[in-house]
């Protein structure tokens, strides 16, 4: 799979997306920079420039090398970005390297640079502009936005009123008159809207200390929900619910903290900083694994939150389980590869297809097959076989060749938290204990079952069944 | 009824060929003398000369030659054998030459070529070997010295291949190199040699590939390129590129003689400052002169009226 020559002295960070552009693996900076430009691990690729040249690169099938630069939040990223195309085989997306990595410091604009270029990007993105005299009374109003309307019809039937008389101001306790350079930036709600705002004050006229009148802003924290969005919406709503704490509130938000954890203890483990006692680097080691452990828990925690959520529901396309089982395997290749494991994909492509959703599909085969390699002995084989299972059902198996499953372990082993005394081999491995339990609950909800036996010859055999399309 | 307006509109159908063909006939003569005009005047300014279209001809002639070896299932790199047969090549060559990205791109390549040897004569700067080149092979960090080896391997193929007036299919772009091969793809015997060519390329070890990422290893030393004299055309062209975020053909085309003023603002936009400028545009043209005011312009301001300029 590593078909780059990584030349060291220039390698920054490598990593590998799939066909639809979303980062599957990445290092620690890719990681961090892809986290840092709003996108998740895995995730679609959200560092702009590179997703362009992933996408091209793609499309021509062709090797592209190009200097890219991104804002991570507080300095300039830039590297030179190597992408290889990988064949539909391997997955079909693109190895991605990039040499030369490096991040500098954003010298700062001088603050009045600043203000304005704010002053501009608040004026081009606020829905409700008003016009205010020196003692903030309302002169003319223009809004853009539909949930405003009430907003311009009270401000309409009352001319000449303070405007924090339409407008509920957030977190401020005094009453008007108040100096306007504490409403400015305040938060703000109105009738009408169910959004939340925030009030930009700019003084117009030459003297800033005793303007002659003021441009009132209005801008939303988020946009407009589309209530037109069809099919998938409800899915969506599902997702974000306020009753997801872990998935929507939890996960963002230790998510990078987490990685910063990991990433400096690896630093330290590797001694890239200098040498460092064996202990200490075990220790470094230690808290890296207890960090990875942590953020698979975060994922794992977010995933099962989504599928007990009520009214949970996939969607169902034609599913090639042959087809998802090669990309399975090609996405776990070099965790195989570390452990010598073989993974081989039986079954030919076209022979059994399901009617379910991909990505759920891959995830649960992900979850197996990542089983088998981490609970069976090194240098071993995993099978992976998609068959059709006879009278309208396909099945794909996973069967490794590791000590199997007694019957009384089989019927424990799909439960929450089940770990099956894994936990207590030193737990180098570091799974929730969640990924079986949430592979066998996403199956379910394609109508289809997630069950094990014992393999023929003697490891576990999994076994998920689908509606064939 | 219907015969008559048949024959009607088809007479109508003819006069407008012939109205067409003929004020295609009509703009070819106009244009023969303002093209005569400036083919003829100051031969050293001008950024169409004779020994540039005799290139620019040259290096898609090679490139027409490769895609029908490709098309015959032959490796392109024996594309000689294929030049004796005109008949398929023409026509080829004519396609290609419609193509506007990459009639550019070959006219960069071809004044890169023609404006370093005008700089090697003046100056003695070598095309092939400067002295930040030689530096960077030396240098303690053992990928930055392969890179720098790779580069001058390539520089010295570029500088033999201009010489030849060939192309080589690889040396090209992703773009230009997917259309041509997407080109060569309509009547293709055998896929297999397309295939291979297509897996082999590899943007990053192009020419100009190698010198963007031998740019991009210097980091911020990258200053050091901004020197004709120290870094030579073909490096001073891609730090230029680097650092002022435009096109690499723009870096090359700034330092031809009649474009001074691109190059200047090229140059501030990259952060250098006036006294450096001067000294690099009086390589180009030794009768530069800046406008007095000039150092009054920021980076900022260099870099807008590029942009601007662009757009014009």
């Amino acid at each position: 799979m590593n078909t780059m020559d990584r030349t060291d002295g220039l390698l920054g960070a490598y990593g590998l997306t799939d066909a639809r552009d979303r980062l599957l693996s990445a290092d620690a900076p890719l990681a961090e920079l892809q986290e840092r430009c709003g996108g998740d691990l895995p995730g679609t690729l959200a560092i702009p420039e590179l997703l362009a040249l992933v996408q091209q690169a793609r499309v021509m099938g062709l090797k592209i090398a190009r200097a890219f630069s991104a804002f991570d939040g507080d300095a300039e990223v830039s590297g030179f970005a190597r992408i290889h195309p990988l064949g539909q085989d391997d997955g079909g997306g693109c190895e991605v390297l990039v040499e030369n990595w490096q991040r500098s410091p954003v010298s700062p604009p001088s603050a009045r640079e600043f203000a304005e270029k704010l002053d501009a990007i608040d004026r081009a993105t606020a829905e409700v502009s008003v016009r205010l005299d020196a003692r903030q009374r309302l002169q003319v109003v223009s809004t853009r936005a539909p949930d405003a309307a009430a907003f311009e019809g009270a401000a309409f039937a009352a001319p000449g009123t303070v405007w924090s008389e339409l407008v509920e101001l957030s977190g401020i306790a005094h009453h008007q008159p108040l100096h306007w350079r504490l409403l400015d930036g305040a938060a703000c709600r109105f009738a009408g809207s169910q959004r939340q705002w925030r009030v930009r004050l700019i003084p117009l006229g030459p003297d800033a200390q005793n303007p002659a009148g003021f441009e009132l802003l209005l801008i939303a924290d988020e946009p407009l929900p589309d209530t037109a969005a069809p099919g998938g919406a409800e899915v969506d709503a599902a997702e974000t619910s306020p009753a997801r704490l872990v998935g929507t509130a939890l996960t963002p938000v230790l998510r990078q903290p987490v990685a910063r954890i990991i990433a400096n203890a690896e630093t330290i483990r590797a001694r890239l900083a200098g040498p460092l006692r064996d202990e200490y680097s075990e220790y470094a080691g230690t808290i890296a694994s207890a960090g990875q452990h942590l953020a698979a828990m975060l994922d794992d925690l977010a995933d099962l939150e989504v599928v007990e959520t009520p009214g949970f529901a996939t969607a169902r396309e034609p599913v090639d389980l042959a087809d998802a089982a090669v990309r399975a395997a090609g996405i776990l290749g070099v965790r195989a590869q570390n452990r010598d494991t073989v993974l081989l994909v039986e079954g030919a492509r076209g022979e059994a297809i399901a009617g379910a959703e991909f990505r759920r599909v891959l995830q649960i085969l992900i979850n197996l097959i990542g089983n088998a390699i981490a609970y069976s002995p090194a240098a071993t084989t995993v099978t992976i076989t998609a068959l059709a299972a006879g009278e309208g059902r396909v099945a794909v198996t996973v069967a490794d060749e590791g000590a199997g499953v007694t019957q009384e372990q089989a019927e424990r082993i799909f439960d929450k938290g089940e770990r099956l005394g894994r936990g207590s081999d030193g737990n180098k491995d570091g799974g929730s204990g969640l990924g079986l339990y949430i592979s066998r609950r996403l199956a379910e909800a394609m109508d289809g079952s997630l069950t094990v036996e014992s393999a023929p010859g003697g490891g576990a055999l999994f076994r998920l069944e689908l509606p064939a399309q | 009824m219907g015969e008559e307006t048949m024959d009607l509109a088809a007479d109508h159908a003819v006069e407008a060929i012939l109205r067409d063909e003929l004020a295609r006939e009509a703009r070819a003569l106009v244009a023969v003398v303002p093209v005569l005009r400036h083919l003829l005047s100051t031969e050293a300014q001008a950024l169409v000369s004779d020994a540039i279209l005799a290139r620019v001809r040259g290096m898609i002639l090679d490139l027409a030659a490769q895609l029908l070896a490709v098309q015959a299932g032959r490796d392109p790199a024996t594309r000689g054998l294929a030049t004796s047969n005109s008949s398929a090549l023409d026509p080829l060559a004519d396609a290609l030459m419609a193509d506007e990205a990459l009639l550019a791109f070959c006219h960069a390549l071809a004044a890169e070529g023609l404006i370093a040897q005008r700089l090697q004569q003046r100056h003695a700067i070598d095309p092939v070997l400067s002295p930040l080149l030689q530096e960077l092979i030396a240098s303690e960090d053992s990928a930055i010295a392969g890179l720098a080896m790779s580069t001058l391997a390539a520089q010295s193929r570029f500088v033999q291949g201009q010489r030849r007036m060939d192309l080589p299919l690889t040396e090209l772009p992703p773009e230009l190199f997917h259309r041509l091969i997407g080109l060569a793809q309509s009547d293709c015997s055998d896929r297999a040699a397309l295939d291979q060519l297509q897996a082999g390329y590899d943007e990053a070890t192009s020419r100009l590939g190698l010198l963007a990422r031998l740019v991009a290893a210097m980091r911020r030393g990258v200053v050091a390129g901004l020197g004709l004299d120290h870094a030579g055309l073909a490096l001073f062209a891609s730090a230029l590129a680097a650092a002022t975020r435009q096109p690499r053909a723009d870096g090359v085309l700034a330092c031809h003689e009649g474009q001074t003023i691109r190059l200047a603002l090229m140059l501030r936009a990259a952060g250098l400052l006036p006294a450096a400028i001067e000294r690099q545009l009086l390589l180009v043209d030794p009768a530069a002169s800046l406008p007095r005011a000039f150092a009054g312009i920021s980076a900022e301001r260099a870099a807008a009226l590029l942009a601007n300029g662009a757009a014009l």
